[in-house]
C-alpha cells in the first residue's frame, strides 16, 4: 500500500459507509480492519475507507442497534473488536440498499441518458 | 434506555480497539516487508486523524452541556477557593441571613401549615363569636353550663366536646406517694372529637359526664408508662383526695389541646362553675353537615339561652353572632401576628444579606473584568462568560443554604430554650421537607438576588478598554449601585432597631411599674388545694392557721400570710352587687382575692385608711372586706368607703394602695399585661365550702414569706411547715416574686428578645457591607492616596475622602429609614405600652447607636491609609 494507490482511489460519498458496513457483514462477525480490509478488496481497490472515519462510523451503527460488538481474538491471534449484524440492521440494510439502488440507477439516468433508449 | 446503552463504552475501550487495529495494519504491513518503524507509520498515516476520531467518539457519547456545567462548576469552586475572605464573609451572611428565615420559617410551618395531627383535622373547629353594634369584635369564646346542653343536645351538625380552661395542677395519689400532675377535665366525646382511641380500655360514657356521676379517669401514656402496667383499667387512684377508677390510657403521642397528664369527666351543668363561661369548646363536623349549617344551629340553639339575654339587655343596638373557625386557625390565633411579624423581620434580614452579597460580587466582578475580557478575546462567547458567573453565584448560594439551615436548627434550638413551657400549641417545631424546601428556594433567590447586578455589570464589557487598563477599579456606576444597596440595608435595620427599641421601652417601661408593694425578699409557694378535703372550710382554716403560724416560726422569717393569688398574677373575677349610692343594685365584675391576716403586712402593701384583716375576721363575725384604690375610685366615686355595705351586708372595712396585676384574665379589653385593676380583698375565713372547691380547680393559693435576708434551705423549711398539718400536700413550685412578673410578661421578653436578636443581625449585616465598601475604596486607590500622599495630602484627608463614601451610604439609609419608621412602626401600635409610637428617646438611641457602628465600620478599614507609603505604591507601578 503507498501513497500513489490511495491518490488514485475513489473517495466515499457521505452517508454510504454505513451501507458498505452492513453490508460487509452480512457474510457473519468481522473486524474493523477486516471490514475495511473487505470493503477494498471488494470494490476492487477502487473505494478507499479512511480508518479514522471507519470507527466513529461502526460505533455509531452500535449506538442505533444495527450493529452489536464483542471482542475476540482475530484469525492471526491478535485481540480485536467484532462487529456482527442485528435482525434490525439487516432491516436497515434492505431499506437503505433499495435506497441507493434507486438513487444510483436515477442517477445514471441523468448521467448517461442514451443508455436507457 | 438508549443513552444508558451508549454509556456502556468508554473511550478507553474505544482507544484500544483502534490501537488493536494499528497494530494488526503493522503487522500486516511488516509481512508485506517494510521495517517495523516504517509499518507503525504507514499505519497511522492510512488511519488519518487518530485524534480527531477520538474526539468524535468523545462528544457522540455525552451530553457535553453536561461536561461544561461540571467544568463551570469546577472552575467556580476553584475560584471561591482562591479568594477564601470573600467566600468566608459571602458565607457566614448567607448562615444568618438563611439561618434566621429557616428558624422563623419552621416556626410558621409548624404553627400555621402543618397540618394538626388529628384524623381529618379541616373537620375540627372552636368557637368565635363577632360583635356588632356599639363595640365590635371578633374573639375567641368559651360556652357557660347553658349553652353547652343546647349545643350538646340541639345542634344535630356537629359533635360538640367542652373542657376545663387548662389543665390544672393537682396531687395525685398512688402508693402511698403524693405527686404533682396537671389534670384535665373533660366531656363526654372529647376524645371521639380529636379522634383519639384509647390503648387500653375505653373513652368516657355520658353517663360518667353527667353531674354527680361515677369518677373515672383515663391516664396519659406518659403517667402510665411509670408503671406500664396493663391491668390497671379498673384500679383506683387518690386524685384531689377522692378515688377515681381508671377506665382508660391513651395511645402514645396522642395529643390534645388540654395536654394533660390525667383526665377526668366535666360533669359540666349550668350550676357552679357552669354559671360562668368557664368551658372550652371544641366541635367536629359530622359527615354530610356543612359548617354553615352549623352555625346556623349553634345561633338558634342559643337564641333563648340566659346568657345572650343579658346581652341583649345591657347592650340595646349591639348584635352577637356565634361561628365556628377551623382548629388550627383558632388555636394559633393569638399567636399569629407575632409570628408573621417575626417573618417579615427575618426576611428583612435576609434582603440584607442578599444586598450585601450583591455589593461583594459586584466588587469581585469589577476585579475580574479583565480576566472575563480575556476570555472573551480567546473566544469564549457572553453566554459562556455569564454561565460561569452564574455558576460562582448558584455555587455561593447552595452553600450558604447549606450553612443556612445548620444555624438555622441551632438558632431553632435556642429559641425553644427561651419558650416557657406549654407555650406553644404544637409539641415540635420540626425541620419538615417544607422548611427544607423554603431554605432551597431562599437559595436559588440569593442566586438571583446577588447575581443578577454582577451580570449586568459585565455584560457590557467593553473589550478593548478593559484589557488595555490595567486598573480594576468599580467604576463610578457601580459605585453609585453599592452606595443604593447599602442605604437600603441601613434603612431597613433602622425600622428593625427602632421597632426593637419601642419593645424594649414597652419592657422596660411594665417592668418598673410600681408594684404598689415592697417585691423583694418575699418567696412564695403555690399548692393545689383541689382537694376533697379542703371543700370543707374548717379544715381549710386549720391548714392556714396552722401552716402559717409553722412558717412565721422558721427562724429569720419576718412575717408570713397566704393568699389566693398575689400581685403580678391574674385574679378570680367575681360578679359584685353594688348595694348603696346612686348605683346601688349594679352587678360589677371585680378581681376577688381571699387573703389570711398577715397579707398585706407580708407583702407590705400600703394600708390607705380603715384596718387591715385580725384573726377576729372569723367565720362567724361580720362579713368584711378590704379595697384597693382602683375599686374605691371606680364604684365610690370620691366617698369614703369604709364602713359603706357592698354586695348585700358586707362591710368595707379598708383601702390598700393599688398592687399591678396581670390582665390576662380581661376585665379592660385591650390593657397592659401588667396594669392596675379594681380588687376586693376578703378574710381567708369567712370562705365557704363551695366557693373553696370552685376557686381551687382554678387557681392554686400562694403561701409567701418575708425575710430580712436569703436564707439558705428555706423551701424545705415552708414544705416541712405544711407537711405537719397536712403530709400529703407538696408544694408544686416556690418563686420570688421577679419569676411570677416573668412569668406575666413572658410574651413580651420573648418579643423583646427575638426582636432584638433580629435587629442585632440586620446592623451586624449592614455593618459588614459598610465595611468592605471601604476597605474595597481604600485597596482599590491606594495608588490615588499613595499620589496625593506624596503630593502633600494628609493621612487625614485622604481617610475623610474614602471613608465619605461609606458615610454618605449610611447617612442616606438612615434618612429614608426614619420615613420608613413613619409608615410601619404604626402595626406595632398594639404592641405598645407606655410608649407611643413615634417616641423620641427611642428613634435618638437608634441614631446613636447606628451612628456608632456606622463610624466603626468606616473608622477600622480607612485605618490601613496610614500604613501607605507613598514611596512604595509610587514605585509599584
Amino acid at each position: 500500500m503507498s501513497t500513489q494507490d490511495e491518490k488514485e482511489r475513489l473517495e466515499l460519498l457521505q452517508g454510504t459507509l454505513d451501507l458498505l458496513i452492513l453490508r460487509t457483514l452480512i457474510f457473519g462477525q468481522q473486524h474493523g480492519q477486516g471490514i475495511a480490509r473487505a470493503i477494498q478488496d471488494t470494490s476492487g481497490q477502487e473505494l478507499l475507507v479512511e480508518h479514522g472515519a471507519l470507527y466513529p462510523a461502526l460505533q455509531r451503527l452500535e449506538d442505533r442497534g444495527w450493529i452489536s460488538a464483542k471482542w475476540g481474538i482475530s484469525s492471526n491471534n491478535r485481540k480485536a473488536r467484532f462487529y456482527s449484524l442485528t435482525a434490525a440492521g439487516r432491516k436497515q440494510l434492505v431499506r437503505e440498499t433499495t435506497k441507493w439502488k434507486r438513487l444510483s440507477a436515477a442517477i445514471a439516468r441523468i448521467l448517461d441518458p442514451a443508455r436507457e433508449g | 434506555m438508549f443513552w444508558r446503552k451508549r454509556n456502556k463504552r468508554s473511550s478507553a475501550d474505544f482507544s484500544s480497539e483502534i490501537e488493536a487495529h494499528l497494530q494488526d495494519e503493522t503487522a500486516r504491513l511488516q509481512e508485506q516487508g517494510l521495517a517495523e518503524a516504517e509499518a507503525r507509520a504507514a499505519a497511522r498515516r492510512s488511519f488519518g486523524n487518530l485524534l480527531h476520531a477520538e474526539e468524535r467518539f468523545y462528544e457522540s457519547h455525552r451530553w457535553l452541556w453536561w461536561d461544561h456545567i461540571a467544568r463551570d462548576i469546577r472552575y467556580a469552586a476553584r475560584m471561591l477557593a482562591k479568594t477564601p475572605g470573600f467566600t468566608a464573609v459571602a458565607l457566614l451572611m448567607l448562615a444568618l441571613g438563611i439561618g434566621a428565615n429557616t428558624a422563623i420559617f419552621s416556626m410558621v410551618n409548624a404553627l400555621l401549615l402543618r397540618t394538626l395531627p388529628y384524623p381529618h383535622a379541616e373537620r375540627l373547629g372552636v368557637l368565635y363569636a363577632r360583635t356588632t353594634g356599639l363595640e365590635t369584635a371578633d374573639e375567641p369564646r368559651n360556652v357557660d353550663g347553658e349553652q353547652w346542653e343546647q349545643l350538646r343536645d340541639n345542634v344535630p351538625s356537629l359533635l360538640p366536646a367542652i373542657s376545663s380552661m387548662r389543665a390544672n395542677g393537682v396531687n395525685f395519689r398512688a402508693d402511698g406517694k403524693v405527686q404533682y400532675l396537671h389534670a384535665g377535665r373533660v366531656s363526654a366525646h372529647y376524645f371521639d372529637v380529636f379522634g383519639v382511641q384509647p390503648l387500653l380500655g375505653r373513652n368516657f360514657l355520658e353517663v360518667e359526664d353527667r353531674p354527680h356521676g361515677p369518677a373515672t379517669a383515663i391516664l396519659s401514656y406518659a403517667l402510665w408508662r411509670n408503671t406500664a402496667d396493663p391491668s390497671v383499667i379498673g384500679h383506683t387512684m387518690l386524685l384531689k383526695g377522692e378515688p377515681y377508677t381508671i377506665v382508660g390510657v391513651l395511645p402514645e403521642n396522642a395529643t390534645t389541646p388540654l395536654n394533660a397528664d390525667v383526665c377526668t369527666p366535666l360533669q359540666a351543668s349550668p350550676q357552679g362553675e357552669g354559671v360562668g363561661t368557664n368551658f372550652r369548646p371544641f366541635f367536629r363536623l359530622r359527615d354530610g353537615a356543612t359548617w354553615q349549617q352549623a352555625d346556623a344551629e349553634m345561633n338558634r340553639a342559643w337564641e333563648h339561652t340566659q346568657r345572650i339575654e343579658n346581652f341583649r339587655k345591657e347592650n340595646p343596638g349591639s348584635q352577637r353572632t356565634f361561628y365556628s373557625v377551623p382548629l388550627q386557625r383558632g388555636q394559633t390565633a393569638v399567636l399569629r401576628p407575632q409570628v408573621l411579624g417575626l417573618l417579615l423581620s427575618s426576611g428583612v434580614i435576609f434582603l440584607i444579606a442578599c444586598a450585601n452579597l450583591a455589593g461583594l460580587t459586584l466588587v469581585r466582578m469589577s476585579r475580574r473584568k479583565a480576566e472575563f475580557a480575556t476570555r472573551l478575546a480567546l473566544g469564549a462567547s457572553r453566554w459562556q462568560t455569564q454561565r460561569q458567573l452564574w455558576t460562582e453565584t448558584l455555587l455561593l448560594g447552595l452553600a450558604g443554604g447549606i450553612t443556612g439551615i445548620v444555624t438555622g436548627s441551632l438558632a431553632l434550638r435556642g429559641l425553644l430554650l427561651l419558650l416557657p413551657e406549654r407555650f406553644l400549641p404544637v409539641s415540635s417545631l420540626p425541620l419538615d421537607a417544607r422548611v427544607l424546601g423554603f431554605t432551597v428556594f431562599l437559595s436559588l433567590l440569593t442566586t438571583v438576588l446577588c447575581g443578577i447586578l454582577p451580570a449586568f455589570a459585565t455584560s457590557d464589557l467593553d473589550l478593548r478598554s478593559s484589557l488595555a487598563t490595567r486598573s480594576s477599579g468599580l467604576s463610578p456606576g457601580s459605585l453609585r449601585l453599592r452606595q443604593l444597596l447599602i442605604a437600603g440595608e441601613v434603612a431597613l435595620t433602622v425600622v428593625l432597631l427602632a421597632g426593637a427599641g419601642l419593645l424594649v421601652r414597652t419592657l422596660i417601661h411594665l417592668e418598673a411599674l410600681p408594684p404598689g408593694f415592697n417585691p423583694s425578699g418575699v418567696l412564695t409557694a403555690k399548692a393545689s388545694l383541689d382537694d376533697v378535703t379542703y371543700h370543707d372550710a374548717a379544715k381549710f382554716r386549720t391548714l392556714l392557721n396552722e401552716s402559717v403560724a409553722n412558717m412565721r416560726a422558721i427562724p429569720g422569717v419576718q412575717n408570713a400570710a397566704m393568699g389566693l393569688t398575689l400581685p403580678y398574677e391574674r385574679a378570680v373575677l367575681t360578679g359584685v352587687t353594688i348595694t348603696e349610692g346612686k348605683e346601688a343594685g349594679r352587678q360589677i365584675t371585680a378581681n376577688e382575692v381571699y387573703v389570711t391576716p398577715g397579707y398585706f403586712e407580708t407583702l407590705q402593701i400600703p394600708l390607705l385608711e380603715g384596718r387591715t384583716f385580725t384573726d377576729a375576721d372569723g367565720p362567724s363575725a361580720p362579713r368584711v372586706v378590704i379595697v384597693n384604690e382602683s375599686f374605691a375610685r371606680s364604684f365610690f366615686h370620691g366617698i369614703d368607703p369604709i364602713g359603706h355595705h357592698q354586695d348585700g351586708d358586707t362591710v368595707v372595712v379598708g383601702v390598700v394602695r393599688d398592687t399591678v396585676t396581670s390582665s390576662a384574665a380581661g376585665l379592660h379589653t385591650g390593657a397592659a399585661p401588667l396594669t392596675k385593676e379594681e380588687v376586693i380583698y376578703l378574710p381567708a375565713a369567712q370562705m365557704d365550702g363551695a366557693f373553696l372547691s370552685l376557686v381551687h380547680s382554678f387557681f392554686q393559693p400562694s403561701w409567701i414569706v418575708r425575710t430580712a435576708a436569703p436564707i439558705e434551705g428555706l423551701p424545705a423549711e415552708m414544705q416541712q411547715a405544711v407537711e405537719t398539718v397536712d403530709p400529703n400536700l407538696p408544694f408544686s413550685g416556690f418563686y420570688s416574686m421577679s419569676d411570677l412578673m416573668a412569668s406575666t410578661l413572658a410574651m413580651q421578653r420573648i418579643e423583646v428578645a427575638l426582636l432584638i436578636a433580629m435587629a442585632a443581625l440586620a446592623l451586624l449585616l449592614s455593618a459588614v457591607g459598610i465595611f468592605a465598601l471601604v476597605a474595597s475604596l481604600v485597596a482599590q486607590r491606594t495608588r490615588e492616596i499613595g499620589i496625593r500622599m506624596a503630593l502633600g495630602s494628609t493621612v487625614q484627608a485622604a481617610m475623610t475622602q474614602v471613608g465619605s463614601a461609606g458615610v454618605r451610604a449610611a447617612g442616606f439609609g438612615l434618612a429614608a429609614g426614619l420615613v420608613l419608621c413613619l409608615g410601619t412602626l404604626r402595626l406595632m401600635r398594639s404592641l405598645l405600652y407606655g410608649v407611643g409610637v413615634y417616641d423620641l428617646p427611642t428613634i435618638l438611641a437608634v441614631v446613636a447607636v447606628l451612628a456608632t457602628v456606622v463610624l466603626v465600620a468606616v473608622v477600622v478599614p480607612t485605618l490601613r491609609i496610614a500604613r501607605i507609603d507613598p514611596a512604595t505604591t509610587l514605585r509599584e507601578e
